[in-house]
């Protein structure tokens, strides 16, 4: 069945994405074999999907699952979507499923004709613009890493090559880091790719040693702008419709946090006395700010 | 064909590769090495010749003999001996390959070619050469005691004794090789400490050199050692002069004694005698290696690394020198000394020393200081011994780094080992699972350096680990007398020794599970002493020891019971003390089993009351399998969260320390309000697992709760050194320590570390606001 999912809008603290820009999100589920798979890969995907709900419009999220997850289906839909982004546009796929890898060909286990890795390459190659973002949960997954290499394509794999066969935790975790605080590392209430990638490398080291085994998968993230690139968020604030006050001081506070990323940028033109000074400034202001904010709210 | 020499890294290895220039350039530069009496093994004149002017001191002359050997038409088994004495190992491993080939029938020169393969440290080649002659020559006696020789290594002890009776007993033995032999199992019982037995058994041996004619430097060196084992030191140097007289470039005069004196621990004395022996025999690379080895257990650290350097550049082939070389190279670079107090006191001197790897540091100083100085200010007052040199304390992350510390060669499963002043154990990075309790292993080597200076480095080994593991159960991190439970069968069995045997349980053990059973008894014993003549006759029995009083007569002085007599009051005492528990023991057992068998069908009632069962009969049991961390997981999956946390409350108590469980325990005890007793498990948990970045910031949160940021901010500050995920958090909350500590310079410098990785950090903005508040 294919799920358009509709969520309320949300204020975004901070824009990763330019004004007009808009995010295409395309979670694939693929086959369990199992029940247990089948639950776990469609509670991984669920979660996936209301996580973007947050980021993007419920029309630019699209959910595969059972015999609608076909090759045909998917090309098709890619193409459409292709066609209709623009430059400016991204894209995030998450093939949440099983795998696996002959020697030669990565292949993502779905109804009928499994996707290839060269049906994945076409796919990321047709979307405009760059930075587009493909998690790949199943085993094996690392087997697409060279295939598409490409440092503005940003790849998060459940393996580091096409030899760790083993079912993996990897998705699991990375999943629980869309709604995890511990995730948030920049506590802006923002989980980026790097953020929950790291979260969730952490948790699948963490779990092999305490069950003293030896890690049967190594995820790997490569590309840039992974930092940058928002995929949930948590503890979301809204934009106050009902006190002005409370809206304007919102409003400035976005505007201290796009300083501050600017001022981080600049960081290298600065002494770091000079980095720490203005940076505490801005921070300063923006606490002040939050600090009249809970007692508006309060009152 | 022969095998091929295995050298990895050696400046004669081109020596084959490019064979005869190269060979003249070695011959004009070679100079004689060291190597064994030939004891009549060999009858060329020539070479005898040249073997006799080396022993007797001309080694100019002896070298000039040599050369003219190889130089001149002599067979090659004959020009491989002298290439052998030159140095040449590889081209006399050719040139005997070359005999081998023309008298396919010769025996001696397979025994010779095994020789050689032991002093290069090839056992399993020189066993299979040896073979090879024996296939030729059954009783050939040389054969047999090189084959005894290459078995050696490894632990075969019945063939070794077939070979060795084969090469004493044939009636046609030639007497060099008996005395070789003889020479072989008195090294054998000095090693197990059996010195009467050592001493008929070199009168023989001194018979049969004055009835043969035969060299006795080898039995002088031997004698020395006796005396300096036996405490007779006036005697030593007597043994060794004479060793001396008669085979002036005999460095062994003073290695065999300083071996004898490392293997009883007495390394200060042992590093003298091995530097004598490398002044009067410098191409002793073993002597090299062992000097160096003693220098680093004695703290001589750039000593060490120069001897041991030495003797990799003349010996390539000695694997333990190898692994050394190896060590060294982590331990300059990677390792850190931080002394304790800092700066010292008094004398300036500090009284102790970490020596940590440097991604370890900042992790393990706080809590490895406070257990060192509080461990030994228990055993200066419980064993009237004052430290008088500093204690210095060596963590390994890497297991068998510590072992090649310890011992040369790796694959060794120990955890820690006391030089004397300096002990070297194993970091918990070194044990990635719950098994390994990193403080009790602290505690238990620092006991050791206590025993072992208070007694003068005389104390015998199933002592100073009673007394370990004693302190282990009595003073140490987790108190309680904790046995394996496998060991119990042991005990159930009746396989404790006899108190004056107890040492063969560490130092020959006969099955795989001895030397553990032993520490037990060990431990059970001064347990018992303490409890029936009271913790004072343990000490009086320690001093004895610098006397070099026996184990036996210890007893009998301090306790007036003869060892015998102990030995029945002890199972006396077992057999109260444990007696019910192992006349149940299969029941246990049962219900242990059962208990996990249940909990892993996930049949929790059953697994609870299989638990209940096994706790009844032995409720002390907290190892890694105790029925209590079943029962309380067994309760969670119930929700039935109270005696889920009773459970864990009691193991807790009792002395259990698997760190999971314990984690569970401070949860709930943070849950329940009770911060206090939260803090004290959270403490016992750094014992087991320091490298948990939440314990770290979960015990530091409950110092700032009750006010005691200075605890809080160690604790934080070990969280930030494990690199945490959530950076922002790690130095927000040293911020909020330095802040309560009211130091506000320190406090910003880590609240703008947070804010720049987490501007919007609401906590932490929070601070800041009130830093900037108190500024102004």
């Amino acid at each position: 069945m294919r799920i358009i999912l509709v969520f309320s809008a949300i204020l975004m603290s901070s824009v990763s994405l330019s004004a007009q820009a808009e995010l295409y999100v395309t979670i694939v589920q693929g086959l369990g074999g199992e029940p247990t798979f089948e639950e776990n890969f469609h509670t991984q995907s669920q979660t996936i999907a209301e996580a973007s709900a947050s980021l993007t419009d419920a029309d630019k999220i699209t959910f595969f699952n059972g015999d609608d997850a076909t090759r045909e289906n998917l090309l098709r839909h890619f193409s459409t979507q292709s066609a209709i982004m623009d430059v400016d546009d991204r894209a995030a796929i998450y093939l949440i499923g099983h795998g696996g890898f002959d020697g030669e060909e990565y292949k993502f286990n779905i109804p009928g004709i499994d996707i290839t890795t060269d049906d994945i390459l076409n796919v990321m190659d047709s979307f405009p613009g760059q930075n587009h973002f493909l998690l790949n949960t199943s085993s094996t997954s690392g087997a697409l890493l060279e295939p598409l290499a490409n440092e503005n394509r940003i790849l998060v794999t459940a393996t580091r090559n096409g030899n760790e066969k083993n079912a993996t935790f990897f998705g699991e975790y990375f999943v629980e880091a869309l709604s995890s605080e511990d995730a948030d590392l920049n506590k802006n209430n923002n989980i980026s790719i790097e953020e929950a990638f790291g979260f969730a490398q952490r948790q699948v080291e963490e779990y092999f040693e305490s069950q003293g085994q030896l890690a049967t998968e190594h995820p790997e993230l490569t590309g840039n702008g992974a930092a940058q690139f928002t995929i949930a968020r948590i503890n979301q604030v809204a934009i106050s419709t009902e006190n002005p006050r409370i809206a304007e001081l919102q409003e400035q506070n976005l505007e201290i946090d796009r300083q501050i990323e600017s001022l981080q940028l600049r960081r290298t033109e600065l002494s770091n006395e000079d980095y720490i000074e203005q940076l505490q400034a801005l921070i300063l202001q923006s606490a002040r700010i939050n600090e009249e904010i809970d007692q508006l709210t309060r009152e | 064909m022969n095998a091929v020499l295995n050298k990895s890294m050696n400046h004669l290895a081109p020596l084959v590769a490019y064979g005869a220039i190269i060979y003249s350039a070695f011959l004009f530069a070679a100079q004689t090495q060291a190597r064994e009496h030939l004891l009549g093994a060999l009858d060329n004149e020539t070479l005898l010749n040249c073997e006799n002017l080396y022993w007797s001191g001309q080694s100019l002359e002896a070298n000039a003999c040599y050369l003219s050997i190889v130089r001149t038409v002599n067979p090659p088994e004959i020009q491989a001996e002298a290439m052998w004495a030159l140095g040449d190992l590889y081209t006399a491993d050719e040139l005997l390959e070359q005999a081998a080939q023309l008298s396919p029938d010769n025996a001696m020169v397979l025994v010779r070619t095994g020789e050689l393969y032991n002093r290069t440290f090839q056992y399993q080649d020189a066993y299979n050469f040896f073979n090879q002659a024996l296939a030729l020559e059954p009783d050939n006696a040389w054969a047999h005691i090189g084959a005894a020789e290459a078995l050696s290594s490894g632990n075969n002890g019945e063939e070794i004794n077939a070979h060795m009776e084969a090469a004493q007993s044939h009636f046609a033995a030639p007497s060099g090789a008996r005395l070789r032999s003889m020479i072989m199992s008195i090294n054998s019982v000095m090693e197990r400490d059996i010195y009467d037995e050592a001493r008929n058994m070199l009168d023989q041996a001194w018979d049969l050199v004055e009835d043969e004619g035969l060299p006795s430097m080898q039995l002088n060196a031997l004698e020395a050692a006796l005396a300096f084992v036996t405490r007779r030191t006036d005697e030593v140097q007597h043994y060794i002069d004479a060793a001396l007289e008669e085979a002036p470039p005999y460095g062994d005069a003073y290695a065999i004694p300083g071996y004898f004196a490392s293997i009883t621990r007495r390394y200060s004395e042992s590093g003298e005698f091995y530097q004598k022996a490398v002044e009067i025999e410098p191409n002793s690379w073993n002597a090299h290696l062992e000097l160096g080895q003693n220098y680093l257990r004695l703290n001589q650290i750039d000593a060490g690394i120069r001897h041991i350097e030495i003797s990799y550049e003349g010996d390539g082939f000695n694997p333990k020198t190898l692994n050394m070389m190896r060590l060294l190279d982590t331990f300059t670079e990677n390792f850190v000394d931080l002394t304790f107090p800092n700066p010292p006191e008094g004398d300036g001197i500090p009284e102790l020393v970490l020596r940590l790897d440097r991604n370890e540091v900042d992790v393990l100083t706080p809590y490895a200081q406070e257990l060192a100085e509080s461990s030994m200010a228990v055993f200066e007052e419980r064993y009237n011994f004052p430290a008088k040199e500093p204690v210095i304390v060596e963590i390994f992350p890497n297991h068998e780094d510590f072992v090649v510390r310890s011992i040369g060669m790796p694959g060794v499963g120990i955890l820690g080992v006391t030089f004397g002043y300096l002990f070297a154990m194993d970091s918990p990075t070194g044990h990635p699972n719950e098994t390994y309790h990193w403080g009790t292993t602290l505690w238990h080597e620092m006991a050791h350096v206590y025993t072992v200076e208070a007694s003068e480095h005389g104390v015998p080994r199933w002592y100073s680990e009673g007394i370990s593991v004693y302190e282990e159960w009595n003073t140490g991190p987790i108190p309680g007398i904790k046995i394996p439970g496998y060991v119990l069968n042991f005990m159930a069995e009746g396989a404790f020794l006899p108190v004056a045997e107890l040492d063969d349980g560490f130092m020959r053990p006969t099955y795989d599970e001895q030397v553990i059973v032993s520490y037990m008894q060990a431990g059970l014993i001064f347990q018992f002493i303490s409890e029936e003549y009271g913790h004072d006759k343990i000490i009086d029995m320690l001093y004895q020891f610098v006397e070099g009083t026996d184990e036996v007569t210890a007893i009998e002085t301090a306790l007036n019971i003869s060892d015998s007599e102990f030995d029945r009051h002890f199972k006396q005492y077992v057999d109260i003390q444990f007696g019910p528990l192992l006349n149940n023991l299969p029941i246990w057992q049962q219900d242990l089993q059962t208990t996990l068998q249940e909990f892993d069908a996930g049949n929790w009632e059953e697994a609870i009351a299989a638990a209940d069962r096994a706790i009844f009969t032995f409720p002390d049991y907290v190892e890694q399998d105790s029925p209590y961390i079943a029962k309380a997981l067994a309760h969670s999956q119930l929700e039935q969260d109270d005696l889920k946390f009773e459970t864990l409350e009691t193991f807790w108590q009792l002395g259990g320390y698997s760190a999971r469980a314990l984690k569970e325990l401070a949860d709930e005890y943070i849950a329940r309000g009770q911060k206090t007793e939260a803090i004290k498990v959270f403490r016992d948990v750094h014992y087991a697992d320091p490298f948990d970045e939440t314990t770290h910031g979960k015990l530091g949160d409950i110092y700032i709760e009750l006010d005691q940021p200075a605890a809080a901010l160690q604790e934080y500050l070990v969280g930030l050194a494990l690199n945490p995920l959530d950076q922002a958090t790690a130095n927000y909350r040293i911020a909020s320590a330095y802040k309560a500590l009211n130091e506000p310079a320190q406090s910003m410098g880590y609240l703008m570390t947070a804010l720049d990785i987490a501007p919007q950090f609401r906590p932490a903005q929070q601070l800041l606001l009130e830093l900037s508040r108190t500024e102004n």
